[in-house]
């Protein structure tokens, strides 16, 4: 086989977290620093990319899978040179255009035309490229009546098909593509995915990171796929794409045959279902900070008068981060018997980026006591949701507990 | 493939073990066209929406030469010397200062401005502040327009020394972009640095002869004002213009102290670059 068009080996990328590293220091800081010379400790360090190696051949479409903060971004970074690793070697071979987003350098007070030529040259573009193509990408963004139009007075809409227009119509021996299928409307998305086949069938070697799996069985023909920075696997989209959904968990566990539970038994917590907030779907993770419904199936053998529910969400160690009940809640149920469920709508999440369990209890208020408990089930993995990189570092260490609350301060300083 | 068959494949290496600081001139020069276009995008978003346009590039120095000219020529009596009218003197030392000034202020914060992009694509860091500092140099050739038109008004001719103005243009251009690189580069990592700017450039006014002549300044002041790179080059430049003679010395130091501050702002920028996409 010839030789490889990408060679990627024991790539690291190390981010120092705490305030002296990460961020902007003030000339303060690091004159106090020559003094105070502190060596960063384990927890204050996040590996976004911990030595990755892979190849890729010319023509061939390498889809990147792995869940928020697996270190997707990460190396497309690296690769695109927008960021140095920490460890590790890359080869690419060719001209190099990456798109981690559409728009880059979009300018809101500039017309449309003027757009094409600046996002085009900063994309890598040479003017006569642009020139040559201008048709092309006003015809492919619909915006012919708007093109001496402010941009800042563009619809959304328009103002992503003229980005996704400018970058279709680069053309460069490797592409490196985040996300961007994930704007615009689906007529749209449908037409950037055919540009972005033909382009990957054209010879040329894509990088592609999405959340939309389907996208990624349909334009690549290799994929790896990313958990906490390394590579778990490296094969065909159809085997990787399976293995992810394996490892991203289920969004409903069996309890039933838990033997580890105590209670009278008068009842039975069958399983647990995790559901977005208007119980139309199933959930297999949820997002920081965002309400989502987490489903009590149980079985009752007799009649139990006014019971109570109660679900609480543990820590890896077991220990209780929040408690949910219900009659506390204002509602109560006359009685139970035979099958049923309770839902707990958990309306403002302050859990942290984490895995997280369940607990969960039928009380049998008149017989004062548990009907059923199970401890350590299911699952709760809280994704990232849009939180950028830089917050999404400092909210993934350790010290940092389990629970986020949004905190105002005031400071005085005494003179 | 139109564009894909090349004969010779350009490798694009990356190694976290590599050597940082050394400058790829022939990648800067692929990039050129980028330079460009970012000039040609600051001069136009700067006054888009404005009333007055361009003619602002007009105003800022005509009306900074009245007021210096009122305050200090006719309140605190200070005179050019030389038999040159205030107003030229002062006129030929703004435009000079406004270029090394605005050059150092938008270079300085350029990395901090381009925050966005540099987190999102790759393309030699260089060309920000370079660029940004390039299009004050379009304000300086319409100031210099003013000055032409100044002095056929008030009748001096210039001397054959005329011809070295482009090149001490040019030095302060670089002078400006040494310390401009310098203070983009720490300007990510410390943000003192933003505050710094202004005060900084407002005490290297009064430190350069734009306002006095150096003459007005006692002996032993004189010799320390010579050690401020941008007295040599104003001084010059207005020996160049009006004839009063080139302070060669001086701007032998100027050249110097341009080229020390050009090679290191460029090795220090070049070290820090692989951070900014992270610290920004």
């Amino acid at each position: 086989m010839a030789q490889p068009v990408i060679e990627v080996e024991h790539l690291s990328k190390r981010y120092v977290l705490g305030t002296r590293e990460f961020g902007y220091k003030t000339l303060r800081d690091a004159l106090t620093g020559v003094f105070r010379k502190t060596p960063a400790s384990d927890e204050d360090e996040l590996w976004a990319l911990r030595d990755v190696s892979f190849q890729l051949h010319e023509g061939e479409a390498l889809g990147i899978i792995g869940r928020n903060g697996s270190g997707k971004s990460t190396l497309l970074k690296i690769l695109s040179r927008i960021t140095h690793p920490t460890t590790g070697r890359a080869r690419l071979r060719g001209r190099v255009a990456s798109l981690l987003e559409v728009g880059t350098g979009f300018h809101p007070e500039l017309t449309g035309r003027e757009n094409v030529y600046l996002n085009g040259a900063i994309l890598g573009m040479s003017q006569h490229e642009i020139r040559r193509n201008f048709d092309q990408i006003v015809a492919f963004a619909e915006i012919e009546q708007f093109l001496d139009t402010p941009v800042k007075r563009y619809s959304s809409g328009m103002y992503v098909r003229l980005a996704f227009a400018v970058a279709a119509h680069l053309t460069p021996e490797i592409l490196i593509v985040d996300e961007v299928l994930a704007v615009g409307d689906t007529e749209f998305q449908r037409r950037c995915l055919g540009r972005m086949h033909e382009v990957a069938t054209s010879g040329r070697t894509v990088l592609y990171v999405s959340h939309n799996l389907w996208s990624v069985e349909q334009l690549c023909n290799r994929a790896i796929l990313l958990s906490s920075g390394r590579l778990v696997r490296f094969g065909k989209p159809s085997e990787i794409i399976a293995e992810y959904s394996d490892r991203r968990g289920a969004s409903s566990w069996d309890v039933s045959a838990i033997e580890d539970r105590s209670g009278t038994g008068s009842a039975r917590i069958t399983h647990l279902e995790l559901l977005a907030t208007d119980a139309h779907q199933t959930l297999s993770s949820v997002e920081f900070l965002k309400p989502f419904r987490v489903r009590i199936h149980f079985e009752a053998r007799r009649p139990i008068a006014r019971p109570d529910f109660g679900l609480a969400v543990l820590n890896e160690r077991g220990e209780r981060i929040l408690v949910c009940m219900a009659a506390e809640s204002g509602c109560d149920a006359e009685s139970i018997d035979g099958i049923g469920w309770a839902d707990c709508i958990v309306m403002a999440p302050c859990l942290l980026p984490r895995t997280f369990r369940f607990e969960a209890w039928i009380i049998d208020v008149r017989g004062l006591s548990f009907a059923d408990r199970v401890e350590m089930v299911g699952q709760l993995d809280v994704g990232l949701g849009n939180w950028t990189e830089h917050e999404v570092g400092q909210l993934q260490v350790d010290w940092r507990g389990s629970i986020y609350v949004p905190s105002e301060w005031q400071i005085k300083p005494t003179s | 493939m139109p564009d894909s068959v090349a004969v010779t494949m350009r490798w694009t290496e990356i190694d976290a073990e590599a050597p940082a600081g050394r400058v790829d001139l022939a990648e800067l020069w692929r990039y050129r066209e980028l330079v460009q276009i970012l000039v040609w995008r600051d001069l136009k978003v700067r006054y888009r929406q404005t009333l007055l346009g361009v003619t602002w590039v007009l105003i800022q120095p005509l009306l900074t030469t009245l007021i210096f000219t009122f305050l200090f020529n006719r309140v605190a009596h200070i005179q050019a010397g030389g038999g040159i009218p205030y107003v030229l003197f002062v006129l030929a030392g703004i435009t000079l200062w406004n270029l090394f000034s605005s050059g150092v202020q938008s270079a300085g914060n350029s990395l901090i401005s381009s925050a966005h992009v540099i987190s999102k694509v790759y393309f030699p860091r260089l060309i920000i502040p370079a660029a940004a500092l390039l299009s004050g140099l379009a304000d300086v050739v319409v100031t210099a327009c003013l000055l032409i038109v100044l002095m056929f008004w008030y009748g001096v001719a210039p001397p054959l020394a005329v011809v070295l103005a482009p090149v001490l243009v040019a030095i302060c251009y670089f002078l400006a972009l040494g310390g401009g690189l310098w203070l983009a580069a720490l300007n990510v990592e410390y943000r003192d640095v933003r505050v710094l700017i202004p005060f900084l450039l407002q005490f290297g006014m009064y430190v350069t002869p734009v306002v006095y002549p150096l003459t007005a300044l006692p002996d032993r002041f004189r010799r320390v004002a010579y050690l401020n790179p941008m007295t040599g080059v104003v001084e010059a430049f207005r020996g160049a213009l009006f004839g009063t003679g080139v302070p060669w010395g001086a701007l032998i130091w100027s050249m110097a102290v341009t080229v020390l501050l050009m090679i290191s702002g460029i090795a220090y920028f070049r070290k820090k670059e692989g951070i900014f996409a992270d610290m920004l």
